[in-house]
């Protein structure tokens, strides 16, 4: 049924035409040529993001052959979003307010958590997610496997339940343990179910001992961002690591996704660059309303604050004009247009520009992915 | 004087990776197991905010591979967009038609055979392009979806080892004025994973070491690297490679290094490695090497990655309702 629907949405995607004409201040859709600008100035500013070109048979021709999509390795996920449950709603609101005007209210938080997917405000959420905690489920999935004895493969991360294929392959490196065992300059490996994946080898040190007490399970992820034609957004893909960097199986993903969206925005898919590949990603079908609601917050506050800072760099700016060479340059090319204040309001407050969609973007997907950093933006 | 340790690379193979070995191996290779040249990356280890703690988590970068590993290794990889600081490494792969030649191959020819290859490098090319070199052996059980699979990255180990001075590593915003910093940072990029910088903050390629330091004093010398362990105390593994590279190139300066474990303007740290006195004369023999992957079971030995989940078509039509 999914795979009839993935199909279904993948020809009405090639059917439909290419967005031609700016429109990501009045309904939070983008151009292809806006994705690419946001995407470079993402890259520029956070080079941790860099763009891929994907599999050539699967290049979209509206995107530069290599500029397809954006990616970033090996993004850190803390702990599972069951265990953020109840904060979740709290999270949110405070996201909301990080966007810049002062004067956001709660309920105004609310406001767009409501929007977003049709569901309840904070306080009936966190009995919705109860409900939906799908650990038990999985638990009992690991569990039933394992008895079962079907093959699942150490690789699952289960250090413990080591199957028959893995204790033979033990058997292999006989030769070279006393080479390795004997060098006094390899930092010891640490005990996997104690310390975490990509900090492995960070313990020892007084900074992660903390972490260690807490038995943090670092998971890491690979993000991509493709572009969706049909949507005319970007479109957000996962695929994770457990701490012994072994691939996450869809149920472990659903883990790190906030209750609300697991298996209902968020579902396993294939990857639109790849002939293969699998990943978690993000249904973009609401993610233009909710993109017009942040930017419409973010633009307001972006054009109050490049009023008053206009406002005061011309009231200095006229005042310091006498002495201040530097200045008074700067002034009189504006001076320059035959009518003057007006005008340079007009070019001066231009509002929030396209180029920050992304960094935009990253911020809404936070709250789907409120464990996953995707959101390393944090000066903006 | 402790011990300098290093913290080994931990390997990170991206489900593309193994995506695209098995259409390789459907479609090209077939029964050759012949091995291949791949590429790898690294970037620079990082720390995370932990917004529920407050605390910062250590995040050693892995070293990775991926579906554009095969296809033409680092040279198309190095001309990639943006100020990236991945750094790419060459690197050889082998994969067994079964499992018990697997089991069975001669691992320690393998693995000294790449070990003289990144010394032959050291030795014959003067070149640091080689010091990150990594190879993988694999096993693909494609019925199953199921992939063997053991990283190694050679390193030379140093006898005597190499300690690290009483004050450790310190934080390089007590050695060099922002700007210098600055000037650093905007000079450091991944065609140079290995570098040399003046106390003034200039920057140059780790084969100039001679000439850009012909007439600056031992003590104000500094060898830099990008770093992928952001642990305080553990440098990352291509620091062992480039020590190596020193003590073979320049045996008369490098008694002691003051090195630079370069990752961004904040964390970066500086510290002085030595070897201790009295030195054995120096030989152009090729020291030992070390640098097998450990399982999450802490053994030497062979990882699996198990991608039935996300690739056996019943297993993903069975968790799409």
């Amino acid at each position: 049924m999914q795979a009839l629907q993935s199909h279904l949405f993948a020809v009405r995607e090639y059917l439909s035409p290419v967005l031609k004409e700016s429109k990501f201040k009045e309904h939070g859709r983008i151009t292809p040529e806006e994705f690419v600008a946001a995407g470079d100035f993402l890259v520029y500013k956070f080079p941790v993001w860099s763009w891929e070109k994907g599999d050539p048979s699967k290049a979209r021709d509206f995107l530069p052959a290599d500029r397809q999509y954006l990616v970033t390795r090996g993004v850190p996920c803390l702990r599972r979003a069951q265990s953020l449950a109840y904060t979740d709603a709290d999270e949110d609101a405070e996201r909301l307010l990080s966007f810049g005007d002062g004067g956001t209210s709660a309920g105004e938080g609310e406001e767009w958590v409501e929007t977003h997917a049709g569901r309840k405000v904070s306080q009936n959420q966190s009995n919705a997610v109860l409900e939906e905690i799908p650990d038990v489920d999985d638990g009992g999935d690991d569990l039933a496997r394992g008895v079962a004895g079907l093959s699942l493969g150490g690789g699952v991360g289960k250090g413990a339940q080591e199957t028959p294929d893995l204790a033979d392959l033990d058997d292999i490196p006989d030769m070279e343990e006393d080479l390795e065992e004997a060098d006094e300059a390899t930092a010891k490996p640490k005990p996997a179910a104690v310390v975490s994946s990509a900090s492995a080898a960070g313990a020892a040190s007084s900074p992660a001992e903390p972490a260690k007490t807490n038995l943090l399970q670092v998971r890491t992820y690979d993000v991509m961002i493709t572009y969706d034609k049909y949507y005319q957004t970007p479109r957000l893909w996962l695929i994770g690591y457990d701490e012994n960097r072994t691939p996450l199986n869809p149920q472990q993903i659903f883990q790190d996704i906030s209750a609300d969206h697991a298996q209902k925005t968020v579902t396993i898919e294939q990857f639109i660059h790849s002939s293969s590949l699998q990943a978690a990603s993000v249904h973009p079908c609401k993610h233009s309303s909710v993109m017009k609601k942040i930017i419409e917050r973010m633009n307001n506050s972006v054009v109050a604050e490049q009023l008053a800072q206009h406002a005061k760099a011309g009231s200095s700016a006229g005042a310091a004009a006498s002495k201040d060479t530097g200045k008074k340059k700067w002034f009189g090319r504006k001076s320059n247009s035959s009518v003057k204040e007006p005008v340079n309001e007009d070019e001066e407050v231009e509002g929030m520009r396209v180029d920050f969609y992304l960094v935009v973007f990253l911020k809404f997907i936070a709250s789907i992915v409120p464990t996953i950093e995707v959101d390393s933006t944090t000066s903006f | 004087m402790p011990i300098l340790q290093f913290a080994p690379f931990s390997s990170v193979v991206s489900p593309a990776f193994w995506h695209k070995l098995t259409d390789l191996k459907i479609d090209v290779l077939r029964l050759d197991d012949a091995p291949v040249g791949i590429s790898g990356s690294y970037g620079p280890g990082r720390s995370v905010h932990d917004r529920e703690t407050g605390q910062d988590i250590v995040m050693n970068a892995s070293f990775s591979v991926d579906g554009e590993s095969f296809a033409g290794g680092a040279d198309t990889a190095a001309g990639q967009h943006g100020a990236t600081r991945t750094v790419y490494a060459t690197g050889s792969f082998k994969n067994f038609n079964t499992i018990e030649e697997f089991k069975n191959a001669d691992k320690n020819k393998l693995f000294n055979d790449e070990a003289q290859e990144i010394w032959q490098s050291i030795v014959a090319s003067r070149s640091a392009k080689q010091l990150t070199r990594f190879f993988l052996i694999s096993y693909a059980d494609l019925k199953k979806y199921k992939y063997y699979y053991w990283f190694a990255f050679p390193a030379f180990v140093s006898k005597p080892a190499w300690e690290i001075e009483a004050d450790g590593w310190k934080n390089v915003r007590t050695v060099f004025s922002a700007d210098q910093l600055a000037s650093i940072d905007g000079q450091v990029h991944a065609d140079r994973q290995f570098f040399v910088v003046s106390k003034q903050g200039k920057v140059g390629a780790i084969e100039e070491y001679e000439a850009f330091f012909a007439s600056v004093p031992a003590h104000e010398r500094i060898v830099g690297f990008i770093d992928p362990s952001a642990d305080p105390v553990n440098p990352g593994w291509p620091l062992r490679n480039l020590l190596a590279y020193l003590r073979a190139l320049y045996p008369a300066h490098t008694t002691s290094v003051q090195v630079l474990r370069w990752r961004d303007l904040t964390s970066s740290q500086l510290g002085t490695v030595s070897l201790p006195a009295p030195l054995p004369s120096t030989t152009t023999d090729r020291p030992s090497a070390v640098g097998w992957e450990r399982n999450p079971q802490g053994k030497l030995g062979a990882r699996v990655a198990d991608l039935a989940p996300m690739m056996d078509p019943t297993r993903l039509a069975a968790q799409a309702v």
